[in-house]
């Protein structure tokens, strides 16, 4: 186990911490399943 | 094929593989041989997944569906987005800290040897059977349309793909497949862009989508629910979530891409990448058959797109009147399209919606004559379930595309082909080496040892793929075939590697009997038929779970 606590969590790129790249995706995810929502309708 | 197309399609291929090859150069340990020495950058693990993941008959099958089915299949993606969040927050991490070679070898730390070697048994099986079909089923498809040998079709892509991972290892299949997803691309754009090109001069990109979007091929998201629709939102989000959790969190072909990862950081960016990517690149692909249905509006297909099989029923006299009735509903077809968009334009909404539905009455007209044609070739002596939907992109390509770019597409199927099978054949010699040979033969070799057993294991792996793609004739339907074999063997390492998440009271025993009751449970449940094969998965998790539950209760 002491070799897991060598490998460091580090911080993403952007947006300071992963919980806020998650959430970010997951309303990419609702924003692209809208977007495809109206594109249906747009040409059913 | 024209000779321009062969020059595009070798130099396509011989430059993935030169570049692989110099990429990989230095991977003369097992560490790096197996996982590039842990270095590899974000971009390059997450191209090497996106490629492994879609197979040529991603591309043949997915263009084709959308030709007959529309655009919803891509639901089958909004579960991907959410899988990879909860690897990305427990799997990854995990992984990378107990600095691992194979998921597998997690599980001994977690629980005990019995259970690991039992996972990476049925690892080595579903991913085994797997593996020829990944190679035999776009070589049928390209030796119909291309009139190439079945066997040498195998060969060619059989022997690129082991050549290069023997040699190069894991270095050499990412880097291989970066280029891979580079042609993919290409030829995808290319294709696209001809199809529009191609379209009648009156029908402009808004009246082509107007046309698809009447024929229903433009239904990218369907909200009613039903058990037996494999394709709407809510099985999207739920069923696919489950799909892609068991795919990248337990399946060694996908976790090791990410296991080569310089960095926690570097392994979440890539499998996050393709949280963000896939779906519009599936869109991407389905819409490219849509604008294939839309070119066929106005220039007339084939009966079929089996050019073999269409060859063969055409000399049955009971031929002739599916063909008579067919052009004549193409022919009604064709004036219903054009009316249509002459409507639309018109802005007359009456006579719009007349249109609309004569329009649509034609379709079904096609559709009906279509089936009545499938139904022959089986009636005749073809193949039981018969359907042309993987032929329809690659006989549009081989027909209409101008020279240089058939060699491209062509490029793209071996590319495809070659990117999903390294990656299998690398996760097999793995597995095999790490999990089995190392753990139970030769402990304590040395490095130089376990990195010629591991080129011997992938050499085996390899041989064993092209001889396996033989067998695939005989299992009807390739992409069902695919998904069966996985559907038998996913739920019990997913339960496997739940129990190890989720359940930190549950000890290796209830693991290793959970998943021999999974199996058990699997296989009886497939083998008396008493429901589709798509609830396999969730059904062999489950009873991993309840069985490690009761077991590890019954110890305590």
């Amino acid at each position: 186990m002491q070799d897991q606590d060598q490998v460091p969590d580090e911080a993403p790129p952007f947006l300071g911490t992963w919980p806020r790249i998650y959430v970010a995706i997951l309303i990419y995810l609702c924003f692209i399943i809208v977007a495809f929502y109206l594109f249906t309708r747009a040409y059913r | 094929m024209r000779p321009i197309d062969w020059i595009v399609l070798v130099a396509s291929l011989v430059s993935i593989i030169a570049y692989g090859l110099y990429r990989s150069r230095g991977s003369n340990t097992v560490d790096r041989y197996l996982l590039a020495g842990r270095t590899m950058p974000w971009y390059a693990m997450a191209l090497s997944i996106m490629a492994t993941q879609a197979s040529a008959i991603t591309f043949i099958s997915t263009t084709g569906q959308s030709y007959t089915d529309g655009m919803r299949f891509v639901q089958a993606y909004f579960g991907l987005p959410i899988a990879m969040i909860v690897i990305c927050a427990t799997v990854v991490p995990v992984f990378h800290r107990a600095k691992v070679y194979t998921a597998y070898e997690y599980l001994e730390q977690r629980f005990d040897g019995k259970t690991r070697t039992l996972a990476s048994i049925i690892f080595l099986c579903q991913r085994g059977l797997s593996a020829g079909l990944t190679i035999y089923a776009p070589a049928i498809v390209l030796s119909i349309i291309l009139g190439w040998p079945e066997r040498l079709t195998t060969a060619i892509m059989g022997l690129t793909v082991v050549t290069y991972t023997v040699i190069g290892g894991i270095k050499a299949v990412t880097w291989s497949d970066v280029q891979q997803m580079g042609v993919i691309f290409l030829g995808l754009i290319a294709a696209l862009v001809t199809c529009m090109v191609m379209l009648p001069n009156s029908v402009s990109v808004p009246d082509a989508l107007y046309l698809a979007g009447a024929a229903g091929r433009l239904n990218a998201v369907t909200t009613n629910f039903s058990w037996n629709d494999r394709f709407n939102i809510w099985s999207g989000l739920i069923g696919s979530t489950f799909l892609f959790l068991s795919y990248f969190g337990c399946d060694q072909s996908q976790v090791q891409r990410y296991l080569t990862g310089r960095s926690i950081s570097e392994s979440r960016l890539s499998l996050l990448f393709n949280a963000v990517a896939k779906i519009p690149m599936q869109f991407f692909i389905l819409f490219i058959g849509a604008m294939v249905f839309v070119f066929y509006l106005f220039v007339q297909p084939p009966v079929l797109f089996q050019h073999a099989e269409l060859d063969r029923i055409s000399t049955l006299s009971e031929f002739r009147p599916v063909e008579a009735e067919y052009n004549q509903a193409y022919e009604r077809r064709r004036q219903a399209a054009t009316a249509l968009a002459a409507a639309h334009h018109a802005g007359d909404q009456s006579d719009e919606a007349r249109q609309v539905a004569e329009y649509r009455a034609a379709q079904k007209d096609i559709d009906a004559v279509r089936a009545r044609a499938s139904k022959l070739v089986e009636s005749t002596g073809g193949e039981q379930g018969f359907s042309d939907v993987n032929y329809i992109f690659l006989s549009f390509v081989t027909r209409y595309l101008p020279a240089g770019l058939v060699g491209l597409v062509i490029a793209v199927i071996f590319a495809a082909t070659m990117s999903a099978s390294s990656g299998e054949i690398n996760s097999l010699a793995t597995v095999t080496v790490v999990d089995l040979y190392k753990r139970y033969y030769r402990r304590d070799a040395t490095d130089h040892h376990y990195l010629v057993a591991s080129r011997w294991a992938t050499l085996f792996w390899g041989a064993y793929a092209v001889a396996f793609a033989g067998w695939g004739k005989k299992l009807g339907s390739l992409i069902v075939a695919v998904n069966v074999v996985g559907s038998l063997f996913y739920g019990s390492l997913l339960g496997c590697f739940v129990l190890a998440f989720a359940f930190p009271r549950v000890r290796g025993t209830g693991a290793f009997w959970g998943m021999i009751a999974g199996e058990v449970v699997v296989f009886t449940v497939f083998f008396y038929g008493a429901v589709s094969y798509l609830w396999l998965t969730v059904i062999g998790c489950v009873v991993v779970i309840a069985t490690a539950l009761i077991v590890n209760t019954s110890r305590a």
